[in-house]
């Protein structure tokens, strides 16, 4: 497997709504496996958009996207989920839980839909990874009556439970106070480090963006 | 399958909002019980109903109709011309069933006959002393009269079989009775219109709850009525036909009518209005029903509606996390079938709870005690079939709604 993890080729988009406008100017880069990314860029830059075309959910644009080798342009929406559920994670700037769940079936959901182990390793995989970022305690209550703060750790074991390639966060810290936007960001330079994982994260957040090792800057749907 | 993720889902969302998947079964259940109630209480009214009219009609009557109009002949070779023929008669040249024993026979060979019997009938003045009336003597066979017709369980005074014994016995009905002021052993005058005239005693007393019947009839031996009107052992005026199934007599009728040289006629065809009312009832219980049973499905239709309104985000974070649309389908139809299939099983019971109840209820006219019901199985499934089909149809619009659902729009917000 080459060390280039995702390649995106000569992306071109455009929002038909309220009228006829390109978001995406022909973008083209690529990501290595093990780096941590930010997507920055002044509001309506389409960064959000580029990101949610690399999350393979938006189909809708022109060029090539491929990750891990696989060309995913032109896929169906069902192959498409299959490969989402085993090599994407996300993170977004809401948590995102099932309210009626506790916070390891959150977890647990993913790995169960993917069907690799059996019932009872994922649930020793969640609760490792909710150990990891010290929720272990808080494994059986329903995500409703946790913390913002714990509430988006959970969203982050919950993306992190099918060990997949990539992780990608749209304002993941966006929600959070300074201590919890620390903490979340220690978690991911970890993940990209020890585990080789690769990190795509949209963010307004300055601070957050200057401690990763490869900045994106966005204007008027072109890299600058 | 059934610990898979897609119906633990299913069963968590079933479960947080229990008050309203109680509201979502109970649509069903009371669509279901209605429809239960109602085919049940009508199957049971025509049931009754028919049980009614078959105490004085039989399910296929052979009788001699009479000949065709032929008293203008020459119209008819010369249908150009205008031909006047001046009092006209039609002859009536044979009177009744003359070759009894011939088409007796002919019928012992039919299948799906339960049951025949013959019958000479004749219209008769019955006078006691002032008091004239006039009515219907039936000349029976005791034995198969009442194989037809169940006749004897209608004798409220004197024993059925008696008759068989007494050529100058005679049954009346519990009306004319009163009428003559005729009690047990009294005796009671016939005058026929051929104007014969004979003495019988009153040795039993009947009621049919049919008033024209228990108002005008009147049974003595077949024999007896052979004799008043001088006629020989093969004579009968009616031969009735008993059948398995009371419904179905074409079959039996398209078979018999070309060797018969006599009227062959269903009881459809004499008693129109009947089958009018049967089948009027029928359609009436299926559409009050299939109503309720529509509307319980909007219930379910709204309900299903507003949780996947209420959760379209989990539902777009699940698609953005590896769930096909196929699986947020399964989810939600999953959820509607259990509601349908329990709101079914109460309903069934609810249905039949409600029957019993009505059942109980008392209702005296014509013979009848309580309100009539039926219990038929088949009714209760079909019953639970509909219910079935009316939440799959109310959960998949939604479900599939849900499916289509484009996560990108939602998480974006």
């Amino acid at each position: 497997m080459s060390d280039i993890i995702l390649k995106a080729d000569n992306i071109v988009k455009y929002f038909y709504e309220p009228e006829k406008f390109q978001v995406l100017k022909g973008i083209s880069f690529e990501v290595k496996r093990g780096e941590f990314l930010a997507l920055v860029g002044k509001s309506g830059c389409g960064k959000s958009t580029l990101m949610y075309v690399l999350s393979t959910m938006d189909t809708d644009y022109e060029g090539t996207l491929s990750i891990k080798d696989t060309v995913l342009t032109k896929k169906s929406q069902n192959q498409l989920a299959t490969f989402r559920n085993e090599n994407i994670g996300f993170v977004f700037q809401f948590h995102y839980l099932l309210p009626e769940f506790s916070a390891l079936e959150n977890v647990m959901i993913p790995a169960l839909k993917l069907k690799k182990y059996s019932k009872a390793e994922v649930e020793e995989r969640a609760y490792k990874n909710l150990e990891m970022l010290g929720l272990k305690d808080q494994a059986l209550k329903n995500t409703n009556k946790l913390s913002g703060g714990q509430q988006q750790r959970v969203a982050i074991a919950r993306a992190l439970i099918n060990d997949p390639a990539i992780i990608m966060g749209d304002e993941p810290t966006g929600n959070l106070d300074t201590a919890n936007t620390q903490i979340v960001f220690d978690i991911f330079r970890e993940l990209a480090k020890e585990r080789q994982q690769t990190i795509i994260a949209v963010t307004h957040d300055d601070d957050f963006a200057k401690n990763c090792d490869r900045i994106i800057e966005m204007k008027d749907g072109q890299i600058i | 399958m059934l610990s898979s993720i897609n119906n633990r889902i299913s069963q968590v969302h079933l479960t947080s909002n229990v008050k309203q998947t109680i509201v979502a079964m109970l649509g069903v259940t009371f669509g279901i019980s209605m429809y239960i109630f109602m085919t049940g209480f009508m199957t049971g009214v025509n049931d009754t109903q028919a049980d009614l009219a078959f105490s004085a009609l039989a399910h296929v009557r052979i009788y001699n109709d009479g000949p065709a109009d032929n008293s203008n002949i020459a119209q008819k070779l010369y249908p150009k011309d205008l031909i006047n023929v001046r009092n006209a008669k039609v002859i009536k040249y044979t009177d009744g069933i003359k070759n009894s024993t011939a088409i007796l026979a002919t019928l012992g060979k039919q299948k799906d006959i339960t049951g025949f019997t013959s019958q000479v009938n004749i219209n008769v003045f019955f006078k006691n002393a002032g008091n004239k009336v006039n009515g219907l003597v039936s000349g029976i066979d005791v034995v198969s009269e009442d194989k037809v017709f169940g006749s004897a369980k209608h004798m409220i005074e004197g024993n059925w079989k008696e008759l068989k014994y007494r050529s100058d016995g005679i049954f009346v009905g519990v009306e004319l009775a009163k009428t003559l002021g005729l009690k047990m052993d009294d005796n009671v005058n016939i005058l026929t219109s051929d104007g014969i005239s004979r003495n019988y005693k009153v040795i039993g007393i009947f009621r049919t709850d049919v008033y024209s019947v228990d108002k005008t009839k009147a049974y003595i031996a077949i024999n007896a009525a052979r004799q008043l009107l001088g006629a020989n052992q093969d004579y009968v005026t009616d031969i009735q036909i008993d059948m398995v199934d009371y419904n179905n007599t074409q079959p039996l009728i398209d078979n018999i009518k070309s060797i018969i040289p006599y009227k062959v006629e269903s009881w459809q065809m004499g008693n129109q209005q009947l089958v009018a009312g049967s089948s009027l009832r029928d359609t009436i219980a299926r559409a009050v029903s299939l109503t309720i049973l529509l509307v319980a499905g909007f219930g379910i239709y709204n309900i299903m509606n507003m949780t996947i309104n209420q959760k379209i985000r989990e539902i777009a974070i699940l698609k953005a996390m590896g769930f096909s649309g196929g699986d947020v389908t399964k989810i939600f139809l999953t959820q509607a079938i259990i509601i349908g299939i329990l709101g079914g099983c109460v309903g069934m019971v609810l249905g039949y709870i409600i029957s019993r109840l009505v059942n109980n209820v008392k209702f005296e006219i014509a013979g009848m005690h309580h309100l009539p019901m039926t219990y038929y199985p088949h009714n209760y499934l079909l019953a639970f079939m509909f219910g079935l089909i009316t939440t799959f149809v109310a959960g998949y619009l939604p479900a599939h709604k849900a499916s289509k659902i484009d996560p990108v729009s939602i998480l974006r917000g």
